[in-house]
């Protein structure tokens, strides 16, 4: 057997306190599809960076062709022969399709003369290679997404790419575009070229994969084979592919998912201790084409918290950012404490008592230059300050009770947000919203890039603040999270809710709702 | 580093860009004592203060606009239109001063409006607005005039006024004291100055703390085209006649001011009376370099120069400082 296209061993890549790769090791082979699998955050784009030579590993080894490549660069990963095609296509749209493939191509020429015909040919040649049918001539622009496509992988062939990474090429495909995509990738296995092909699509992964690798908090959790083609491969793999290609499809599948959530949802959550009290929040088909969200009915109680799964992309901060005001809703109904409700501004969600703790806590949460006083009552002008006259005193107490009941760690309420690690801003941002005194809480990943003690503290909060009557709406990718402290569990998907759970629902019905995996496959 | 030593540094980083610009001040109004005939008599304190009147009410409401994280470059063709305008009414259509004083204003305020809406409604940059509206004005008010005409026919009392002094300093004085109160409370005090500043930090994160962005907006651009139509009746009244040259380059020289007094350019920090001291420097080195070289063409050109250099300066001490302290905080971190 020859050595693999492609051989990562033991590769680890930190960012600051989060490590994002744990020692991960993947290898691809001639010929292969090998897909990559994982929730958000479980180190997909960092292994294709690394890859790609745009991350260097802290450790591990990267050969290609059975050679040590000891500093990877994007420029040295170029000539090896690897090629990523992403999502967008990254085209120049005013320039035609010759253009754009010679302009990846072309060493630049002394002259810089520009040689028309031959450019053009080769386009042409390219393009048929990949059973393309498209004009050379043709201006990038008035391509569809998945032509473009093409002519990025038509690039790839043309720079002689043999490992051909995939990275969600069918999220803005149609059905007959996801055939032609499909093809193509065919025939690049059949030519010998290894393709990495990254999705969400469990059916996609088994029309096309050889076999696939999940990865789960920056760890590889398992290759297997898939279906029951190529079985010599399975070689390459590690050793717990020994569970084997038995009618892959059932079993995989559900196997598969098992591999993606794999954790047990352990009791470190603090215990429901309130029961759900009057409809806080109903809706009724809410829908904003903006924010690509549509027929949401969904109804929130008091002391409830509802969270709200699915994958990135999948409508849940759209959710939010239209019950916010930020994208105001053109169809259905928003329906506070039985009254129907219209909301165009966050001035309007905070008056009518909502509140969104939003993701990215740096740009939105908290405003990092100014004191941690001033972003906690910065949502509570008009109530604290009567007549716009601020009242330090009064601010200061506000804060510092503040700063001792979600025991924010600060040197004090002057401190500037941005000197307090990412948990104790969350805190801040928090603090801000319970001072409007809500009566809906939004919340949107709440824990994300929080360390572990911050993030209990968090859950600690939120289930006191569902207790004492709050109606809860939290967003989170983390499904233990999800699982352990949602009441209910709305699933969304394709900017819909895909199915209600039950709080304490298995890992596996969430992940298969998110996915879009029917009831009866399973 | 223990938690309160970092909470000192921190104020005294800020205190610092102040006294520094204040030590330089200082240096100026001793180094043109010194050297010149007269610095430092009541009346040239009077001149001094008379002649930067106008700008000092621009740079008080420039101030606000840059701490958003805008800018006005519309003031000072803004002054120039609203004189024009003001020395029309009062000449031409009978108007006393007092209101035709009173209709300029809410002209101004028209004038800041249509600049806010273009701001805030079309999410023009503030830079490219204020270009267009820096010329509009000035065309405007050159249009009134047709390049040529002045408006002198003032009432005796308006133009007393413009040179009279009351409790020993020009009346103008106390008006800008009056503006430069109105605006610290606005910017220290109330909740208003303090969305200012979290608009210019960060405006995405302003709108996702449930802060009005436009409308706090909006109101930085008004009070600015209220306050330079007030600042056109003062210079009216100081040169005794409406000119539509009135004003041309004062835009600039409030913005000098007020980086100068140590408020980001990148909004969100500053002071309202760093500002002022901001103001006080450059008059007094124009003033001073024109009691010392009798030549006014030689000294326009190098007051020019030389207040760029005090820009230039006090921003880089102001810099240094900063250094200095994430050098010391990086030592204190290590030891």
């Amino acid at each position: 057997m020859t050595a693999p296209l492609l051989q990562l061993t033991c590769v680890t890549k930190s960012f600051g306190a989060v490590r994002a790769l744990k020692g991960v090791s993947f290898d691809l082979g001639a010929g292969e599809v090998h897909a990559l699998l994982g929730e958000n955050g479980a180190g997909k784009s960092t292994l294709i960076k690394v890859i790609t030579g745009a991350h260097q590993p802290d450790g591990g080894t990267i050969d290609i062709n059975g050679e040590r490549v000891a500093h990877l660069t994007p420029a040295a990963a170029h000539k090896l022969g690897i090629a990523c095609i992403y999502q967008q296509p990254a085209l120049f749209p005013d320039l035609t399709v010759a253009e754009n493939i010679a302009l990846r191509l072309e060493p630049a020429t002394a002259a810089h003369r520009v040689d028309w015909p031959v450019r053009r040919t080769r386009a042409a040649e390219l393009l048929h290679r990949i059973g393309a049918e498209i004009s050379p001539d043709a201006e990038v622009r008035s391509l569809s997404m998945p032509e473009q496509q093409l002519v990025e992988i038509a690039c790839a062939l043309g720079a002689g790419a043999r490992i051909v990474i995939m990275d969600e090429p069918t999220a803005s495909l149609t059905q007959k575009e996801q055939h032609l995509l499909f093809a193509v990738v065919r025939d690049l296995r059949a030519s010998g070229v290894g393709v990495i092909y990254i999705s969400h699509r469990l059916e996609e992964i088994f029309a096309l994969a050889d076999r696939v690798t999940v990865l789960r908090d920056g760890e590889s959790v398992g290759t297997r084979l898939v279906g029951s083609s190529r079985r010599e491969l399975a070689q390459t793999s590690s050793a717990e592919s020994q569970s084997g290609p038995t009618s892959a499809a059932t079993i995989t599948e559900s196997e598969l998912i098992k591999l993606m959530v794999g954790r047990e949802v352990s009791s470190i959550f603090p215990p429901a201790e309130s029961e759900p009290g009057d409809v806080v929040l109903s809706l009724d088909n809410l829908g904003c084409t903006a924010g690509g969200v549509k027929n949401i009915t969904l109804d929130v109680r008091a002391g409830e918290i509802v969270g709200l799964a699915g994958l990135v992309g999948a409508g849940r901060t759209e959710l939010a950012r239209i019950l916010f005001g930020l994208t105001p809703a053109d169809s259905g109904e928003i329906i506070l404490n039985g009254q129907r409700i219209t909301i165009t501004s966050p001035q309007e969600a905070v008056a009518h008592g909502i509140a969104y703790v939003p993701e990215d806590r740096r740009r939105h949460g908290v405003i990092l230059e100014m004191p941690i006083a001033h972003n906690m009552t910065m949502a509570i002008h008009n109530r604290l300050f009567p007549g716009t006259w601020l009242r330090f005193g009064a601010e200061r107490n506000l804060a510092q009770e503040f700063i001792r009941n979600l025991a924010v760690k600060a040197y004090g309420p002057e401190a500037p947000g941005g000197s307090l690690s990412g948990g104790n801003q969350q805190k801040v941002s928090l603090a801000r919203w319970l001072a409007t005194k809500p009566k809906l809480l939004i919340l949107d990943e709440p824990t994300q890039g929080v360390d572990v003690g911050a993030k209990s503290e968090i859950h600690k909060i939120i289930r006191r603040l569902a207790k004492d009557g709050l109606a809860v709406l939290m967003i989170s990718s983390d499904l233990p999270e999800v699982l352990g402290m949602s009441d209910r569990i709305a699933v969304l998907r394709g900017g819909t809710i895909a199915a209600m759970l039950p709080g304490k629902s298995d890992a596996h019905a969430v992940m298969a709702a998110a996915l879009g995996q029917t009831e009866d496959s399973r | 580093m223990s938690s309160s030593s970092k909470l000192n540094g921190w104020k005294s980083a800020l205190l610092r860009h102040e006294s520094v610009l204040l030590f330089l001040v200082l240096l100026e109004a001793f180094y043109f004592n010194a050297v010149g005939r007269n610095f430092a008599t009541a009346d040239n304190v009077g001149n001094i203060i008379r002649h930067s009147t106008e700008i000092g009410l621009l740079a008080l409401v420039m101030m606000p606009i840059i701490l958003t994280g805008g800018i006005d470059l519309s003031v000072g063709s803004l002054l120039g239109l609203c004189a024009v305008l003001f020395g029309k009414m009062c000449q031409e259509g009978g108007f006393s001063p007092l209101v035709a004083g009173g209709i300029t204003l809410c002209i101004g305020a028209a004038a800041g409006g249509f600049n806010a809406t273009l701001i805030t409604w079309l999410r023009l940059p503030p830079l490219i607005v204020t270009l267009g509206t820096y010329s509009l004005f000035r065309g405007l008010a050159e249009a009134i005039t047709k390049g040529t005409a002045t408006y002198s026919k003032f009432p005796q009392a308006f133009l007393d006024f413009g040179n009279g002094a009351l409790l020993g300093l020009p009346n103008q004085a106390w008006i800008l004291l009056a503006v430069a109160m109105g605006v610290w409370l606005l910017i220290h005090q109330t909740t208003f100055g303090r969305s200012f500043r979290a608009i210019g930090f960060a405006p995405e994160g302003a709108r996702y703390a449930g802060l009005p962005v436009e409308r706090r907006v909006a109101m930085a651009y008004v009070l600015a085209g209220i306050v330079a139509a007030l600042a056109a009746i003062l210079f009216t009244a100081r040169v005794t006649q409406a000119r539509a040259d009135a004003g041309i380059g004062y835009e600039l020289l409030a913005v000098t001011a007020v980086v100068l007094g140590g408020t980001s350019i990148f909004g969100g920090t500053g002071t309202v009376h760093g500002t002022l001291l901001g103001v006080v420097a450059v008059a007094i080195l124009s003033n001073g370099l024109s009691r010392i070289l009798s030549i006014s063409n030689v000294s326009r050109e190098l007051s020019g120069m030389l207040t760029g250099a005090l820009l230039v300066l006090a921003l880089a001490s102001g810099l240094l400082s900063k250094y200095i302290a994430a050098w010391r905080a990086r030592r204190g971190v290590a030891g």
